[in-house]
């Protein structure tokens, strides 16, 4: 970005409108501008954001307009014109081949294959960069159900911010120019701007494009009738809680292993309060404590989805006066969190009960539950030792069950076998109870490891959503290790195919690559650690599954 | 829990049931004067190769074939039903020539070892939970030399010229040898504590000589002689998980020679026989 660039984007809206004196001096807006935010031009067709990709940006219209895929599921764009590639599997042959194939030396990089790889499907190199294109745009328009967006309209600002996947496709219909910027210019400005425009605009954007569809993945809102849910989201109100620069308290947990349970923690409700209305996750993890003598005890935890204060609003509507909160909500590390207020949510109750037969409002009432319940461990000291320490975050979190672990190391010999030779996790870590959680990347539902990956080399997988690295790009920074609260990332040096270690031609010192668990993405079958165990000790579990969590835990 | 004594009954069911077939098999294959022994070799041969594939499972964790917790119930449950077999092949009785006693020898070693194996895999997870840090056994040494090298600091390192000879001597007596490698295994393995009391017994009698300061210090050792302690019952249980298996698995490999060789015998002189 040139001086001239900036000067003319802080003469427009929505630019103009933010007010630059809320800054700090250290970081002005003009230099967020500068250094956070670049333009890019797109052609007729280029992708410019894609479904399932990770987001780290968001994009400002500058000029040209641009089509978003509305379909989704079986309707939407399919893989193959979005030029993505097919995770690629081995196949039974080359399965048993590294029985012999495997390096001896571990961790060997192909140098010589490391940029031949073929190109990507329907790409081509325009405005300075390869862009995937679609090569039939009026096709698409006709045959997909798309919306246009015009100059002076922002999108993919909800990935970004929210750390998730992009939900949609986005490509440019004509030329178009953007302003790309990282999500931490976004934060900034949110965090600086007196007016809150940007703020405000986000919050408008989300209402009125995922509001609805994000509530009805709740039981309680699925039949939800379309005025009343227009209501709602009129109604809705948004709420923030924590730090967003969230490495920060994950990497304070490590020193204050002794300190209170939820110490710190931002309070969403308290224990006693009368509750305005049912708070609905939307990212980060919420716990949920009781007061115990004088202190608080862990009761369970609340993910992505799921709802806190229905019990009492329904107990309130049946005895006709407003029942208190029976515990207390609080946010682990940064929340986002969105508030249907109780009257609406009375109506909603009035509705259900006025309007369905009883034998399926019982069903209906038994599946509301099961979707909103907290996660539960009968076990209130293990459960609090899994929050406190932020296992909760795992969406794969490796469990060794010491009753049952034998110390046979046949889980490392796996990994090793299924990783060139050199096992991706160390069989060592806190034992909580008798169940030992070892050094190995949890998969976590808001990888913090990716924040400051300055080429986006380690990635959620497309397919599957696991974490995963991609050695061609990874420069050997050790952002993602240095970030990682759970040592999950290990830098190691690489060799080439003759055992010899890989230096940097001007510096002569050997070049390091991140490497993790990538829960054997690339093998037949799955963890190779997991099916490995012969005295079934070892468990990968998704903390956010709470049948899962429960039969792990109280084995 | 429940689960886990659902599959352990229809196991057992099993277990009964298919011996119930081969005891009915071999009856009415003898009625028939049809050589028992010959088809009780051969099933028995079939099962050894079906056991020893357990092996080849572990070094294929790659391949989507079943879980290996799976194979080894497979395998547990085929070497108690090759023991029916066994016993049947061998008419109750020790053979008499020297080949046919070292094949005995080996498949009651690799038997028993097997049995063993799986008792101590499901008695010793619980105890080495039960005492210790949990540690690598790997590590164990590197442990082992931090705690020695401290205990060492703490008596030889003397800034303070108070500190006599008392608790050198003590060392160089009664915990030397205790810290300069692993002690007491079996006495870890029978889970006896009696070293730790004669111990302890020998630091308090030795108290009423020192002075406040060296008190200190033969406190600190105690908490050593402690750390060590737990090393040791670690090093020893983790040494038996692993003790086992060098002999289960290299003896499998050698009743399989044997047990080829046997057979090759016996089918070269069928013909003689008739």
């Amino acid at each position: 970005m040139t001086d001239d660039t900036v000067d003319a984007l802080l003469k427009s809206p929505p630019f103009s409108l933010i007010d630059p004196t809320g800054f700090k001096r250290s970081l002005p807006f003009r230099d967020i501008l500068m250094n956070d935010a670049r333009i890019v031009g797109f052609d007729q067709g280029d992708i410019i954001v894609r479904r399932g990709d990770w987001g780290n940006s968001a994009f400002f219209i500058l000029s040209g307009n641009v089509c978003v895929e509305l379909e989704r599921g079986e309707t939407s764009l399919p893989e193959e014109i979005l030029g993505r590639r097919t995770a690629k599997r081995k196949s039974l042959w080359e399965s048993f081949a590294q029985l012999w194939r495997n390096h001896r030396e571990p961790e060997v990089r192909e140098v010589a294959s490391t940029g031949t790889s073929k190109p990507f499907l329907n790409s081509r190199s325009t405005h300075g960069g390869t862009r995937i294109y679609l090569q039939e745009v009026s096709t698409v328009l006709d045959k997909y159900r798309t919306a246009r967006l015009d100059s002076g309209h922002w999108f993919g600002e909800l990935a970004a911010l929210g750390r998730t996947s992009r939900v949609a496709t986005v490509f440019s219909e004509g030329v178009s120019q953007h302003l790309e910027i990282r999500w931490q210019g976004i934060r900034d400005i949110l965090r600086y701007d007196q007016n809150g425009g940007l703020k405000r605009y986000i919050e408008d954007v989300f209402r009125e494009r995922a509001l609805a569809a994000f509530l009805r993945t709740d039981p309680l809102f699925e039949n939800c009738q379309e005025e009343l849910m227009q209501r709602i989201v009129d109604q809705v109100e948004f709420h923030t809680f924590g730090n967003y620069d969230s490495s920060k308290p994950f990497k304070e947990l490590k020193n204050s292993e002794q300190t209170k349970t939820d110490a710190g923690e931002p309070v969403i409700i308290q224990e006693g309060e009368l509750p305005s209305g049912i708070i609905m996750i939307r990212s980060g993890l919420a716990r949920i404590s009781q007061r115990h003598y004088n202190g608080r005890r862990t009761t369970g935890y609340l993910s992505p989805g799921q709802i806190f204060c229905f019990d009492e609003i329904q107990a309130g509507v049946k005895s006709s006066a407003p029942v208190a909160c029976q515990a207390q909500l609080s946010a682990i590390g940064h929340l986002n969190a969105v508030l249907v207020p109780t009257s609406l949510v009375e109506e909603i109750i009035e509705w259900n009960t006025s309007h369905e037969p009883t034998e399926s409002r019982k069903n209906k009432q038994t599946v509301r539950t099961a979707g909103s319940q907290s996660v539960k461990i009968k076990n209130d000291i293990l459960l609090s030792q899994l929050v406190d320490r932020h296992y909760v975050q795992g969406t794969s979190l490796m469990v060794i069950d010491l009753d049952r672990c034998t110390r046979c190391d046949d889980c490392v010999r796996a990994c090793a076998t299924a990783h060139d030779n050199n096992p991706r996790f160390v069989r060592h870590g806190p034992v909580l109870n008798q169940y030992m959680i070892p050094n190995s990347c949890l998969h976590c539902v808001d990888p913090i490891c990716m924040i400051e990956c300055p080429t986006g080399a380690i990635h959620r997988d497309l397919a599957q959503g696991d974490i995963v690295i991609n050695e061609q790009t990874c420069i050997g920074c050790a952002q993602c290790a240095s970030n990682c609260p759970f040592d999950a990332i290990r830098m190691v040096d690489i060799r080439d195919t003759k055992g010899n270690l890989i230096v940097d031609s001007k510096t002569h010192s050997p070049l390091t690559q991140a490497t993790k668990c990538d829960l054997c993405i690339d093998q037949r079958g799955g963890p190779a650690c997991e099916r490995a165990c012969p005295h079934d000790a070892l468990f990968r579990v998704d903390m956010h599954d709470a049948t899962k969590v429960e039969k792990v835990f109280t084995s | 829990m429940r689960n886990l004594f659902f599959q352990q009954r229809i196991a057992l069911t099993a277990f009964v049931f298919l011996s119930a077939i081969i005891f009915g098999a071999y009856y009415l294959f003898s009625i028939t004067l049809s050589n028992t022994s010959f088809a009780c070799g051969v099933t028995l041969l079939i099962f050894i190769f079906i056991l020893s594939s357990y092996q080849l499972r572990k070094k294929l964790p790659f391949l989507s074939i079943g879980n290996t917790s799976t194979w080894l119930h497979f395998h547990i449950f085929v070497g108690l039903l090759s023991s029916v077999l066994f016993l049947l092949h061998i008419k109750m009785r020790i053979p008499d020539g020297l080949f046919e006693f070292i094949l005995f020898l080996t498949y009651s070693t690799v038997f028993l070892s097997g049995v063993i194996g799986w008792i101590l895999s499901r008695s010793v997870p619980y105890r080495l939970l039960s005492r210790g840090e949990e540690v690598i056994f790997e590590r164990i040494p590197i442990h082992r030399r931090t705690i020695h090298n401290k205990v060492k600091v703490l008596i030889f390192d003397k800034p303070n010229p108070d500190l006599g000879s008392a608790i050198p001597d003590f060392y160089h007596k009664h915990l030397q040898s205790f810290f300069s490698g692993p002690c007491n295994q079996m006495r870890h393995l029978l889970h006896s504590k009696r070293h730790r009391h004669q111990l302890s017994q020998r630091f308090s009698a030795l108290m009423p000589y020192l002075n406040e300061q060296e008190q200190t210090v033969l406190h600190q050792l105690e908490e050593q002689v402690q750390l060590k302690d737990d090393l040791d019952y670690q090093y020893a249980l983790q040494a038996t998980m692993k003790l086992w298996l060098f002999v289960h698995i290299p003896l499998t490999y050698s009743l399989i020679i044997f047990a080829l060789f046997h057979t090759i015998a016996v089918c070269a002189f069928a013909g003689t026989i008739g």
